[in-house]
């Protein structure tokens, strides 16, 4: 069955990406940047939510630590923003070891709010701690001269996630992540190793988002508590990832275009409107496709694509059987 | 004798003041079946739980091996040679069949994985249906890709919760078949279940629960006529 | 330090969110969503209070009378529209739904009250002596009220039938069912209780407290912090668990501000989630 090749859809997507800044005019470029954090931001959460299962509101709170101590950094000690961003990775990794450790023990529904309450802490601590953070008044930073070593590098992260995304969709780990997902308990008491694998993916779904953030305080020149914990930017990304397909590979990129799309449309005039749509595409989502648009494509078929390493062996074997 | 692979020592389990199991004691010999049976609520499934690592016992202690299993968590057992099915089956409903064996493959070769999946799946007679979505799959058929994937763990021993329970005969026939080749390869068999027919049948020694107390043990013939255990079902 | 103010005032507070929390537990313990919305049904309350007030001039009890009801009403839409579809998923799933829904109720309000403060400055205001103690008119009568009304709840689901009828949906759906209990019909009357008492929190907190669309934001995650503390399910715990954090979150403001000061009642929440899940007397909800 002749289905859309993803092949030929990532090249075309690659050159384009790559010749943008060239031919695009600044606000390409600028929406660009925005887009592809969004992208980064969904491929993370894609992996401790959408393959692990442990849905969460508070990944924001990653971005918001990273965009802090990248700009203190950048700030205090004028360290370049790439420099920073790495820096920044590297304390969102620190702090999500612990924490994973401590928080992947709740359940559910305590996990999701548990995240949603230390993003809240947070946020409220960015507030109050002012004499580090400059509280409400927010850190203002040098602006940035020349917008596209930004974008080469998070077009750079974006891709990298990508790979890493298709790598684990067709790899055994995959598999173990998408078992802790139907059914931790069961997984556990088949010798999957659930706890060490769920604390690596929740680390490892912290430290681009905190990359993210310091680009991010970066791009904008500022940084403030509302901006860095913004929940409206967790719903976002959420909505990106559970509209475009939960534990896919595609699923975050479609998400992330598709809203960044009525993003562009509305955000500009209408932030209120744009945020209530944003509601209602995650609620007709939950209600009529929990497993997002590739999720629907991969069952019926239209899509060659998904976990195919496993899944043409499961069809070669079974065609052959019967 | 073989010596034994599994020994249950003076357990017992409590569930908020309720008693599930009484200071049961039980053991399994290396390469027999053993069955154990006894009426609903009689606390089977909890000493399987036990066995497996998901539920602690209140009093005594598990033996794997003549390893304590007391600090080992539910995949450090498997570690140790333990594999189990589930009563009602807990198969990885987005995954296919081939993905629901290869996910809980051990070790660190793919192909060696994919091989065993594949060649379990032969054993059982159920390659045909290897993409199907472990959702779509009829009651039966569950039964055996439940089966093939604690397979999967290249037990030493299996742990069956329920393997007969409403499945038809020519089925139950069928796994009885499977179970006798595993048997025959060296794998121990410990199973549950209502089908006394097939429990008297095929099992070396049977074990009967009632109300968490163990009331009878032994061949066939002893708990056929064993009063207790005619008094607990009937 | 004046401890006997700070303790009253912390009491008062509680108050409210012993009605919130109250209602929340309630949706949780018959329907086993978590209504990430609550907060904002109680926003739109306050909201819409004032606008009753101020904008059509009408006295405060026709606010009283009339907003909880109307919540009930929208209670019962959320519930036929939405919550209805998902009840055999995952809860993951409805707290999802409800976190849009939050979203959705919060800019839909922003458009149409706008984002800037408001309050009710002429209702109930003043302040009376209470042993040696100023107390805040408005928030004794909030008070007073939000724990007359969760006490009336209370006293519903313990006594009269369809009380005993919610209970036993809580407790065991399927036998509720064979029993012959509507559970759909206690579904519903149950979700649109709960709405309406957050609308009617919401009533009580105009008068006492500066409102704005995203009050429900804020307000949530503390009602979510009562109840997890208190145990999910558990209605005296609500209760008990709202007064300790509403004396909690008035001290640690005195002491590190404001901000800091709710930071204090997440804190709580996370060290309960993670030391004693059931919370102080909760009974270990399966979830």
């Amino acid at each position: 069955m002749k289905g859309i090749n993803p092949l030929a859809i990532a090249a075309i997507a690659a050159v384009a990406a790559i010749v943008l800044p060239f031919v695009g005019s600044d606000y390409a470029i600028s929406f660009s940047i925005q887009l592809l954090i969004f992208l980064v931001l969904a491929y993370s959460w894609n992996w401790i939510g959408g393959y692990a299962g442990y849905t969460h509101f508070g990944q924001v709170g990653f971005f918001g630590i990273g965009a802090y101590v990248g700009s203190l950094l950048n700030f205090h000690y004028g360290v370049p923003w790439y420099l920073a961003a790495v820096a920044a990775a590297v304390a969102g990794a620190v702090v999500a070891l612990p924490l994973g450790g401590a928080m992947l023990r709740l359940k559910g529904p305590y996990f999701a709010i548990g995240m949603f309450g230390l993003a809240r802490v947070l946020e409220a601590f960015a507030l109050g701690f002012d004499s580090i953070t400059g509280g409400g008044t927010g850190i203002y930073l040098k602006p940035v001269s020349d917008l596209r070593p930004i974008y080469y590098a998070v077009a750079a992260v974006a891709f990298v996630l990508l790979l890493l995304t298709w790598k684990l969709d067709n790899s055994r780990l995959g598999l173990k992540l998408l078992a802790i997902r139907e059914d931790e308990s069961a997984a556990e008491s088949l010798g999957i190793p659930t706890t060490r694998l769920k604390i690596g993916t929740f680390v490892a779904s912290a430290i681009a988002p905190a990359a993210m953030g310091s680009i991010y305080a970066v791009y904008l020149g500022f940084i403030d508590p509302p901006t860095a914990f913004a929940p409206n930017m967790e719903l976002t990304t959420i909505a990106m990832v559970l509209l475009g397909g939960m534990g896919t590979v595609l699923g975050p990129l479609v998400g992330a275009v598709a809203l960044s799309v009525v993003n562009e449309v509305l955000w500009a005039n209408y932030p209120q409107i744009y945020l209530a749509c944003v509601g209602v595409i995650v609620l007709l989502a939950v209600l009529f496709m929990p497993r997002g648009i590739v999720s629907l494509g991969m069952k019926s078929g239209w899509l060659r694509i998904g976990r195919p390493l496993f899944r043409s062996l499961a069809a070669r074997a079974g065609q052959a059987a019967s | 004798m073989s010596e034994t692979i599994l020994a249950v020592e003076n357990v017992s389990k409590r569930f908020a003041g309720r008693i599930a199991l009484d200071s049961v004691s039980i053991d399994v010999a290396r390469g027999s079946i053993t069955g154990m049976i006894g009426p609903n609520g009689s606390g089977k499934s909890t000493l399987f739980n036990i066995i497996a690592g998901t539920l602690r016992p209140d009093e005594g202690r598990v033996l794997v091996n003549n390893k304590s299993i007391a600090t080992a968590s539910a995949a450090e057992i498997c570690g140790l040679g333990v594999a189990r099915t589930f009563q009602i089956s807990r198969l990885f409903a987005e995954m296919t069949v081939l993905e629901n064996l290869v996910a809980v493959a051990r070790g660190r070769d793919d192909r060696a994985a994919i091989a065993l999946a594949l060649e379990l799946l032969d054993f059982l007679e159920i390659t045909d249906i290897a993409d199907r979505w472990g959702a779509e799959l009829s009651y039966g058929q569950r039964k055996l890709v439940e089966i093939a994937r604690a397979l999967m763990l290249q037990p030493k021993i299996m742990l069956l919760d329920e393997p007969f329970a409403g499945v038809n005969p020519r089925l139950q026939n069928r796994i009885v078949e499977h179970l006798r080749t595993l048997c025959a390869r060296g794998i121990t068999v410990f199973f549950i279940d209502h089908e006394m027919r097939i429990v008297l049948k095929e099992c070396d020694l049977v074990y009967v629960l009632a109300e968490g107390r163990l009331i009878a043990r032994g061949d066939t013939q002893t708990v056929r006529n064993d009063a207790k255990v005619l008094q607990a079902y009937f | 330090m004046p401890v006997a103010d700070l303790l009253v005032g912390g009491i008062l507070l509680g108050g409210v969110y012993a009605l919130m929390a109250c209602g929340l537990n309630l949706i949780f313990g018959v329907m086993r969503v978590i209504n990430f919305a609550h907060g904002d049904i109680l926003a739109i309350a306050a909201l819409s209070t004032v606008s009753i007030a101020v904008g059509l001039k009408l006295p405060f009890w026709v606010a009283i009378v009339f907003v909880p009801i109307g919540c009930a009403a929208f209670g019962a839409l959320i519930h036929l529209l939405i919550l209805r579809r998902i009840e055999g998923a995952p809860l993951i799933m409805s707290l999802l739904a409800t976190y849009a829904l939050s979203t959705i109720l919060v800019n839909v309000a922003i458009l149409i009250w706008g984002g800037g403060y408001s309050g009710l400055p002429g209702v109930l205001s003043g302040s009376i002596r209470i042993l040696g103690i100023n107390v805040s008119i408005s928030r004794l009568v909030s008070f007073a009220s939000a724990i007359g009304v969760s006490l009336a709840v209370w006293w519903v689901l313990e006594y009269t039938r369809f009380g005993r009828a919610v209970r036993s949906v809580s407790a065991a759906p399927e036998l509720a069912s064979i029993s012959g209990i509507a559970i759909e019909r206690v579904r519903l009357a149950t979700f649109a209780l709960g709405t309406a008492m957050a609308g009617f929190a919401g009533v009580l907190v105009a008068p006492a407290f500066a409102i704005d669309p995203q009050l429900g934001s804020r307000f949530i995650i503390k009602a979510f912090a009562v109840i997890i503390v208190g145990g999910m399910g558990s209605y005296p715990g609500a209760i008990l668990a709202a007064l300790l954090l509403g004396v909690i979150e008035v001290f640690g403001s005195y002491f590190a501000g404001a901000v800091i000061g709710s930071a204090f009642l997440f804190l709580l929440m996370l060290a309960v989630l993670l030391v004693r899940p059931r919370g102080l007397l909760g009974a270990g909800v399966r979830v």
